[in-house]
């Protein structure tokens, strides 16, 4: 029986890649026609492209975004936690990412092996970012801790994640 | 506890050799009068009670005929209330209802539901996660930890007992090598269910079922 009723929790997003938070933004989050709630489940190839996200908020607040994916390259092992997908940088609130800058450009989930989840993180910046962060060196054993903490993001604003899989090769029938 | 039996002897209908009991002589006949109390206080009165045996003068000798409990409480040797009530049947009992069984049969004969819980742990244990029926999920939870368990112990015979129950053998020399890392501290619950959307064909509950 879960202790707690938030999906964040049960489903562990808190706690592995986040700690815990107060929403204070919202974003929804889109792919193709289909909405993102906390723990759906998505196929891959939907998600080629990057999703339309929706950002509350003044225009004159810049936000973070980030995509990872804690369960690289298996839930059960999870050796190259966490494998980050996508960052921007300086998104005007109430807008999307395209207005922000790309730091890492997007790349979408490929999950070998189980069932990935993959968590969209939203950060409200105190200032400018700009130059003042480049690319991490490979996307692999990312930490969204330490790169809040480098970035003085501080708590996390809004979060959403999504669960996917392997597509079989052959179509189902 | 002869307190309820005597309320039904009370409801029993008197034949024509009855004999009348006060309260006093059964409280004397009883083999722990301090266990319980008596509304001694309450009511002053002798409470009379009406025992059906049809010669009531007759020694105690019963024979090996097994006596009724409710009859031998009148002959002078009946010891306990307990005494009466043993039969000898094999501990077969059935009852209607489900009350108290847990084993969960997911709708299979016994060596199906074994093959069953053996896929879906050596499933899980390959893939960290997988998506399964509620009823399913929540039956595998024991065999996983049986599992983790084994693996925690280490020892050759307990890896060949893995090898037993898990249908490929890559997966019990990875968890051999690796649980004791992993779940060293951890006590128990090496699992978590994470409910979620039903099934769109046949609207089955659905749940996550993951590796801590």
């Amino acid at each position: 029986m879960a202790a707690s009723v938030d999906p964040l929790v049960v489903g562990r997003v808190i706690g592995d890649v986040l700690d815990m938070f107060i929403p204070t933004a919202t974003m929804s989050v889109y792919f193709g026609p289909k909405h993102i709630t906390n723990g759906c489940e998505i196929k891959p190839s939907t998600t080629l492209n990057p999703p339309k996200v929706n950002i509350s908020g003044h225009s004159d607040e810049l936000y973070t975004l980030v995509m990872t994916d804690p369960d690289a390259p298996s839930p059960s092992e999870p050796s190259l936690r966490e494998w980050v997908h996508w960052i921007v940088v300086d998104i005007p609130g109430g807008t999307n990412p395209s207005k922000g800058k790309e730091i890492l450009p997007y790349m979408e989930p490929k999950p070998p092996v189980g069932i990935h989840r993959y968590i969209f993180v939203l950060f409200r910046q105190n200032s400018p970012v700009g130059l003042m962060v480049q690319q991490p060196l490979s996307r692999a054993n990312f930490s969204t801790r330490m790169f809040a903490g480098h970035l003085d993001l501080g708590l996390p604003v809004a979060t959403v994640y999504f669960n996917a899989q392997k597509e079989p090769a052959s179509r189902r029938r | 506890m002869a307190i309820p039996v005597s309320m039904a002897m009370a409801a029993t209908p008197t034949d024509s050799a009855s004999r009348v009991w006060s309260m006093s002589s059964l409280k004397s006949a009883l083999p722990s009068p301090s266990s319980f109390r008596l509304p001694t206080s309450s009511s002053r009165r002798p409470v009379t009670l009406r025992l059906p045996i049809s010669s009531p003068s007759l020694p105690s000798f019963s024979g090996l005929s097994p006596v009724n409990p409710l009859l031998s409480i009148g002959l002078p040797d009946w010891q306990s209330f307990e005494n009466g009530f043993k039969i000898v049947d094999g501990g077969g009992r059935v009852y209607a209802m489900r009350h108290g069984r847990r084993v969960p049969k997911l709708n299979r004969p016994p060596d199906q539901r074994k093959a069953l819980l053996r896929g879906l742990t050596t499933q899980l244990l390959k893939h960290g996660r997988i998506k399964t029926t509620r009823a399913r999920a929540s039956a595998m939870r024991k065999f996983v930890d049986k599992m983790i368990t084994l693996a925690k112990d280490g020892s050759l015979h307990k890896r060949r007992q893995a090898l037993g129950y898990i249908y490929e053998k890559q997966i019990v020399h990875a968890l051999f090598a690796e649980v004791p890392d992993r779940y060293g501290e951890r006590n128990g619950g090496y699992t978590r269910i994470i409910r979620t959307l039903p099934r769109r064909g046949d609207n089955a509950p659905m749940a996550y079922i993951e590796l801590v």
